[in-house]
């Protein structure tokens, strides 16, 4: 191998070991399978969440029993902390290696000093294992486990009553959504009056599919509630006129996408497609 | 003969006894069982009935509840194909409060982590605070039992049944959840040899927790025809929630409508979905009222209701009806 060669096979070790990691280079990879038997419906509780709760709990207790000065319980939360983070670094194995025994240890060490700005310096070494596990693997956990997925949400179709994919139901709404706007801008307000009453239909049924997760009333009408009844009534009253009134039909069609359509792909569809990509 | 005689007068004897006896047992038993000591009682207590047992456990006992249950779907609320599929496999957290619940008491009550095949079982709703309850003070050796006016008001069913419980509150009618729900007849608590004939008859709930059928007399439907529209009108007139109901399962009533015209061919159509979760569920005592607008020259319109329950893909009809112009 000649010199040169080496010279820039080290100089990429170097370029490549103090390139910090920008949230540009994040990549959402699936959890492990490990992972899913301390979330349900493999386990009966999220245990792997509860878990870190935990240590989390006993870090924070260290910090608020020191300024305390209540050092008896900062010592067992210090035991206690090394102890659930032992057993945690078990948990997954394809994640042991985020997992420094020796930080948490000199932690607890430092902590049971009693003296708060050792414990603040060693909570450092600890602190970096836990954040670099956090940067490259919580949003996908939270992807994963967290958020029901869109995917498995079958929806009657309120025209044909058939039971099809959330996706492909998306896919019916905008084809509907279309034969109104298509044949409005055509000036075919007969078909265009037929396609509003499929439409309007189909948006409404996503009342139900809303039900699917969400328990309460309010979330649900955030997305299909008094906007859009409002936006399908006076789409409604323009296409059942003798003459529809352009300005109006798009004013409508346009709060019907901004409160309705928008609101609903502005908070789900990141996870969404992130799911999508997993389950393929 | 004076042998015989005196044998006759011992069988008199021990009958009037055993008689009497059985009489005083039965009137401290059903009257006034405070009067034995608790020494005694404590002979006769089933200590594992107090660890939250199976169903089957009380079934040793409760034989006609425990069948009735085992009709319900209470029963199912864990197992149920619907449920699993609807609940992503049971991961939903929203689901298992009321699916398997720990202690019911007139809010949403925690899920459990033990024998949750059993669903909504004899614990959930009897085991409270650590002893026994229901709508009686009761004897009941093997477990004491503590009288709770809540097992006959709504509040109970409302710890699950929030939304029904609020839009029945809303009704003013008097008639709780468990009059029309658990209609009670005389009965005895207890089905196991011997001990049947201890207790008395009293009234009791029936346990499959009968799902109310939807008949005519229930929604009223009215049709007819207004210059260039055809109108109809539907009224939940007798039952004091909204129709169909439910806090997160999806029942619902379908009306469908075929428009024809003189030639006798279809040329229009209309549906509506009347859905809790769209809320579009017909509310107690008030006429809703649907407005078509006929593009073609009709003379006959089919109007078809039929009603879906949550659990099922199957639709029932429940009413036909053609109307002439």
């Amino acid at each position: 191998m000649s010199f040169l060669r080496i010279l820039l096979i080290a100089a990429a070790f170097i370029f490549i070991g103090i390139l910090p990691v920008h949230a540009k280079d994040m990549i959402v990879k699936e959890p492990p399978k490990s992972l899913s038997k301390y979330y349900p419906p493999e386990s009966k509780q999220p245990k792997w969440i509860q878990q870190m709760h935990k240590m989390s709990t006993h870090f924070g207790g260290i910090f608020v029993n020191l300024k305390e000065k209540d050092y008896e319980n900062v010592d067992v939360h210090a035991d206690r902390l090394v102890e659930e983070y032992k057993k945690t670094s078990e948990m997954v194995p394809e994640w042991e290696d985020y997992f420094d025994i020796k930080a948490v240890e000199a932690f607890a060490a430092a902590a049971k000093t009693h003296d708060i700005a050792k414990a603040g310096k060693e909570s450092g070494g600890l602190g970096k294992t836990c954040g670099k596990c956090h940067a490259e693997q919580e949003i996908s956990v939270w992807a994963k486990f967290h958020w029901p997925s869109f995917h498995k949400i079958k929806v009657t179709d309120p025209i044909s009553e058939k039971e099809v994919e959330f996706d492909d139901y998306m896919g019916s709404i905008s084809t509907s959504f279309k034969g109104v706007t298509v044949n409005f801008g055509e000036g075919q307000y007969g078909r265009a009056a037929k396609a509003l009453k499929v439409f309007k239909s189909r948006y409404m049924e996503l009342k139900s599919t809303c039900s699917k997760c969400h328990a309460t009333q309010d979330v649900k009408r955030f997305y299909v509630g008094q906007d859009a009844d409002t936006s399908f009534a006076g789409l409604s009253q323009e296409l059942n006129s003798e003459k529809p009134n352009p300005e109006k039909f798009w004013k409508n069609i346009g709060l019907l996408g901004k409160t309705g359509c928008k609101h609903c792909h502005l908070v789900h569809r990141t996870n969404s497609f992130i799911q999508k990509v997993w389950e393929q | 003969m004076r042998r015989s005689s005196q044998i006759f007068d011992l069988i008199i004897g021990v009958g009037l006894i055993g008689v009497s006896g059985f009489a005083m047992l039965y009137f401290l038993v059903n009257e006034r069982f405070e009067w034995i000591p608790e020494q005694v009682l404590e002979l006769a207590r089933d200590p594992e009935i107090l660890k939250r047992p199976p169903a089957k456990k009380c079934s040793e006992c409760h034989k006609i509840i425990y069948e009735a249950w085992k009709d319900s779907r209470h029963s199912i609320s864990w197992t149920s194909e619907t449920f699993i599929e609807a609940s992503e496999n049971r991961s939903k957290e929203k689901c298992l409060p009321c699916h398997i619940p720990q202690s019911v008491q007139g809010e949403k009550p925690s899920p459990r982590m033990d024998l949750r095949d059993e669903g909504i079982y004899c614990v959930s709703c009897h085991f409270i605070d650590n002893k026994m309850q229901g709508p009686y003070d009761l004897l009941a050796p093997p477990h004491p039992t503590f009288r709770n006016p809540d097992y006959v008001r709504s509040n109970f069913c409302g710890s699950c049944h929030q939304k029904t419980f609020k839009e029945w509150k809303a009704t003013n009618v008097e008639d709780t959840c468990q009059d029309c729900h658990m209609p009670r007849k005389k009965s005895r608590l207890t089905q196991k040899a011997g001990f049947n004939l201890l207790h008395k008859k009293r009234w009791v709930g029936d346990h499959r927790f009968l799902h109310g059928e939807i008949k005519e007399k229930d929604v009223v439907m009215e049709p007819g025809w207004e210059e260039n529209f055809f109108i109809i009108s539907l009224k939940n007139q007798t039952i004091p929630h909204f129709v169909p109901t439910a806090d997160n399962g999806d029942p619902r009533l379908y009306l469908y409508i075929k428009f024809f015209n003189e030639a006798g061919e279809e040329v229009d159509n209309a549906k509506e979905i009347i859905a809790p979760q769209q809320e579009t569920a017909l509310p107690y005592n008030k006429k809703m009222r649907y407005r078509y607008r006929l593009f073609d020259k009709i003379i006959k319109a089919e109007v078809q209701l039929k009603y879906q329950p949550a659990w099922s893909k199957e639709k029932s009809t429940l009413r036909t009806e053609t109307v002439f112009r």
